[in-house]
C-alpha cells in the first residue's frame, strides 16, 4: 500500500498533474476567500478545464479546490466577520474577535496551520481507512445498497435546518428528475410525452450547475441592495508581527484538540451529504464543551480557530473516503467529482480502489499534496487573496456565469445542456425561494437511478420484498434511516417555532 | 382560504405528481422483468404526493392559527432586489439564445457587458473601458482556453459565421 501511495506521490510530482493540482488549490483559496462564492461553485467553475484532461489530471484539480477552498473561507472570517465558505462559519466565532484584538496575522495562520495538520491527520485515515471500508461495501448486496442510499437520504432530508417535509419533498423532487426519460432495464420512454429534448433524460451536470450556480448568483444579486453588504473589502489589513513555529506550537501542544477536531470531521464527511460547515460547528461545540477554558471560546481564543479549521479540512478527507468506498458522495463537491469521473467512464464504488488503483492512489496522493501547496500558496500570495476579497459581484457574477455555460456546453459540444442548464437555474432558485433545501434535491439527483437500478436488481433476484428488512445489514441501515427521520421529527417538535419572513438559502 | 408559501408550494407538488401517477401507472409491463418500467417512478411520485400533502396540510394548519403579534424590536428585513435578478435572467436567457445565432465570442462580449451594466452602471470613462476590458478579456480568455488548449468548440454563429 504504502509502495503504491509512494508512487502516486511520484506520479503527482509530475507537471502533468502538478500543475492542475496547483491551478485547483490556488482557486479553491481564491473561491473559498469570496463571501458567497463556495466550494461547490468553485469547483463548477473549474470543472469544464478539466473535461479535456487525464482523469488523474482533472481529479487533482478539483481535490485541490476541495482543500483550497476549505482553507481559503477562513480569510474573510477572520478579517470581516463574514464566513468566506459555509465550511468556515464557526471559525468567525474566535477567528474576527482576535483579528479585532489586533492579531490579525495570528488569525489567519492558526486557521490555515491547523487546516493543514486536520488535513494531514484525516490523509492518514483516507490512506488506511478507504480500503477496508470498501471491502465491507463489497460484502453489500443491491438490499443493502438500496437502503444504505435511503439512510443517507433520510439523514439528508432530516437535517435540513428548514423543515423536514420539504426536506423530503426535496428529495422527491430529486429522485423524480432522475425517473424522466428512458428507464435503465429496458429504455422504455418515461415521462418524456414524445419530446426530443427530454428524451434521454437530464444529463446531470448541467441540472446539478445550473441548480447550485444559479441559485446562489441569483440569491447574491438579489441581497446586491443591502447597505450592511456594501463596502466590505479588507484589501488594506496590516498584519502584526508574529512567528509561524510560535502558531505551530500553539497547535501541536494541544494534540488532543487537533485529533478530536479531526475526528469530527471525518466522522461528518464520511456520513452523506452533511458538509463541512456541519463539521466545523460542531468540532467548535466539542472544542469548547472539552475545553478548561471554555468562557474564551468567542472572544479570539485559539482553540476555536483550530478545532473548526482542522475539523474542516478533515471532513474532505472523509468526504473523499465515501464517495471512493461507496460511491455516494459525502457532500455537493464530491457529487461533481462524481459526475466528472462518470464522463471519464469511471464507475466510483466498492471496486473502484482495486480497478483503478493508480487513479485511487492519485487521489490520495493529489489530497495530500494539496495540503503543502495550500501553504505555499497561501504564504506566496496573501496579499493578492486580500485584494481579491474586494472583486465586485457585478465583475465576478457574468464571468462565473459563462464558464457555467461552457461548463454545460461541453459536456456533448451541443446546446441541449445549456437549456437544461437554464431551465434548472430558474428552478433552482424558484425552489431557494420557496424555503427547499438544495442538498436532498441533489442527493436525489445523484442517487435516483443507482436506487432503482438496485431495487430492480434486488427483485429480480428474489421477489420477497421482507429481504429488504430481514437481511441484517439492510435491515440494521433501514431501522438507522428510520431513526434519523424519527430523531429529526422529535427535534423539530422540541424545536418548533414559527419562523417568520424569509430564511437564507440553505445550500 | 389563504395559503401561505409552504400551502402552495405542496399544492403544486401534490398536483404534478398526482397528474403524472396515471402515467406512471400506465406504461408497458415486461415479460422479462417482474416489475416494469412503472413501478419505481410510481414509488417515486406517491412519496411525492405524500410529501407535499403533508406541507400543504402544516400550512393549512398554520394559517388558521393566530398570527403572532409583531415583535417591536425586530431587525428590519433586507432590501431584496428582485428586478435585478429577473434582468439578470433575461439576461442568461438572451444570451443562451443568442449563442448558435452570433457565436460564442461575440455573445460573451455583449453579454457580460450587459451583465455589468444591469448590476452596477458605470459612472465614468475608466469605469466603462474597464468594463468593456472585462467582457473582451473574458471572451478572448475563455475562447482561447478552451477552444485552443481543452479542444471544447465552442459554438459558432450561424449569422455570423464566427
Amino acid at each position: 500500500m504504502l509502495e503504491l501511495l509512494a508512487n502516486a506521490i511520484v506520479a503527482i510530482l509530475h507537471w502533468k498533474y502538478m500543475v492542475p493540482l496547483m491551478a485547483g488549490t490556488f482557486a479553491g483559496v481564491i473561491g473559498g476567500s469570496l463571501p458567497g462564492v463556495t466550494i461547490t461553485m468553485t469547483v463548477i467553475v473549474i470543472l469544464p478545464f478539466t473535461y479535456g484532461l487525464d482523469p488523474l489530471a482533472g481529479l487533482a484539480a478539483m481535490t485541490g479546490v476541495y482543500v483550497g477552498g476549505s482553507t481559503g473561507g477562513l480569510i474573510t472570517c477572520c478579517l470581516l466577520g463574514i464566513p468566506g465558505s459555509p465550511a468556515s462559519i464557526a471559525t468567525t466565532f474566535d477567528g474576527f474577535p482576535m483579528a479585532r484584538n489586533g492579531e490579525p496575522g495570528r488569525a489567519i495562520w492558526l486557521g490555515v496551520w491547523a487546516s493543514v495538520w486536520g488535513g494531514l491527520l484525516g490523509a492518514l485515515c483516507l490512506v488506511f481507512l478507504t480500503g477496508p471500508l470498501a471491502a465491507i461495501a463489497l460484502e453489500f448486496g443491491p438490499w443493502e445498497y438500496f437502503s444504505l442510499f435511503v439512510l443517507a437520504m433520510a439523514m439528508v432530508a432530516g437535517l435540513t435546518e428548514a423543515s423536514l417535509v420539504k426536506g423530503l419533498m426535496s428529495t422527491a423532487i430529486g429522485l423524480f428528475v432522475t425517473v424522466v426519460g428512458t428507464d435503465p432495464i429496458a429504455s422504455v420512454p418515461r415521462f418524456t410525452f414524445g419530446s426530443e429534448f427530454i428524451g434521454g433524460g437530464f444529463p446531470f451536470l448541467p441540472v446539478l450547475i445550473g441548480i447550485f450556480a444559479f441559485a446562489q448568483i441569483m440569491t447574491d444579486i438579489e441581497r446586491m441592495r443591502d447597505p450592511n453588504r456594501a463596502g466590505l473589502s479588507v484589501g488594506r489589513v496590516q498584519f502584526e508581527r508574529f512567528s509561524h513555529l510560535k502558531v505551530n506550537w500553539e497547535i501541536i501542544r494541544q494534540p488532543f484538540l487537533l485529533a478530536w477536531a479531526t475526528i469530527v470531521g471525518l466522522i461528518i464527511g464520511i456520513l452523506p451529504a452533511i458538509g463541512g460547515s456541519a463539521s466545523s460547528v460542531m468540532a467548535y461545540d466539542q472544542a469548547k464543551k472539552f475545553s478548561k477554558t471554555p468562557d474564551k471560546f468567542g472572544k479570539g481564543h485559539p482553540e476555536g480557530i483550530i478545532a473548526s479549521e482542522a475539523s474542516n479540512n478533515a471532513n474532505v478527507s472523509g468526504s473523499l473516503m465515501t464517495i471512493m468506498a461507496f460511491g455516494i458522495p459525502g457532500d455537493a463537491v464530491t457529487a461533481v467529482m462524481l459526475g466528472a469521473m462518470t464522463i471519464h467512464g469511471i464507475q466510483s464504488g466498492p471496486l473502484f480502489i482495486s480497478q483503478n488503483p493508480s487513479l485511487s492512489y492519485g487521489i490520495y496522493a493529489a489530497y495530500i499534496l494539496a495540503h503543502p501547496l495550500m501553504l505555499l500558496i497561501c504564504i506566496a500570495f496573501m496579499p493578492l487573496m486580500l485584494r481579491v476579497t474586494s472583486v465586485r459581484l457585478s465583475v465576478l457574477a457574468p464571468i462565473v456565469l459563462v464558464l457555467c455555460v461552457i461548463g454545460a456546453y461541453a459536456l456533448n459540444n451541443t446546446m441541449q445542456s445549456v437549456y437544461v442548464l437554464l431551465m434548472f437555474g430558474v428552478f433552482g432558485y424558484v425552489l431557494v425561494k420557496a424555503g427547499f433545501p438544495l442538498a436532498p434535491l441533489i442527493l436525489g439527483l445523484i442517487l435516483g437511478d443507482q436506487i432503482e437500478l438496485n431495487l430492480i436488481r434486488s427483485i429480480m433476484t428474489d421477489s420477497n420484498l421482507w429481504l429488504f428488512v430481514t437481511r441484517p445489514i439492510s435491515g440494521g441501515l433501514l431501522a438507522a434511516a428510520a431513526l434519523s427521520i424519527a430523531l429529526a421529527i422529535w427535534q423539530h417538535l422540541r424545536h418548533q417555532k414559527r419562523l417568520t419572513g424569509e430564511e437564507d438559502a440553505d445550500f | 382560504m389563504r395559503l401561505g408559501r409552504d400551502g402552495i408550494a405542496g399544492l403544486i407538488g401534490l398536483a404534478v405528481s398526482l397528474l403524472l401517477l396515471p402515467h406512471a401507472l400506465g406504461l408497458p409491463k415486461l415479460p422479462i422483468v417482474p416489475v416494469g418500467p412503472g413501478f419505481y417512478p410510481t414509488i417515486v411520485l406517491v412519496f411525492m404526493a405524500l410529501t407535499s400533502g403533508l406541507l400543504l396540510l402544516q400550512d393549512i394548519r398554520a394559517q388558521r392559527q393566530p398570527a403572532a403579534a409583531p415583535v417591536a424590536d425586530a431587525t428590519p428585513a433586507v432590501p431584496r432586489a428582485y428586478g435585478l435578478v429577473a434582468a439578470a435572467f433575461a439576461a442568461v436567457a438572451i444570451y443562451i439564445a443568442l449563442l448558435p445565432l452570433i457565436g460564442f465570442r461575440i455573445a460573451t462580449v455583449l453579454f457580460v457587458t450587459a451583465f455589468q451594466v444591469i448590476l452596477e452602471l458605470p459612472r465614468t470613462l475608466r469605469a466603462w473601458l474597464q468594463m468593456a476590458a472585462i467582457a473582451v478579456g473574458t471572451s478572448a480568455v475563455t475562447y482561447v482556453v478552451f477552444n485552443n488548449y481543452l479542444l471544447v468548440l465552442l459554438p459558432r454563429g450561424v449569422w455570423t459565421g464566427w
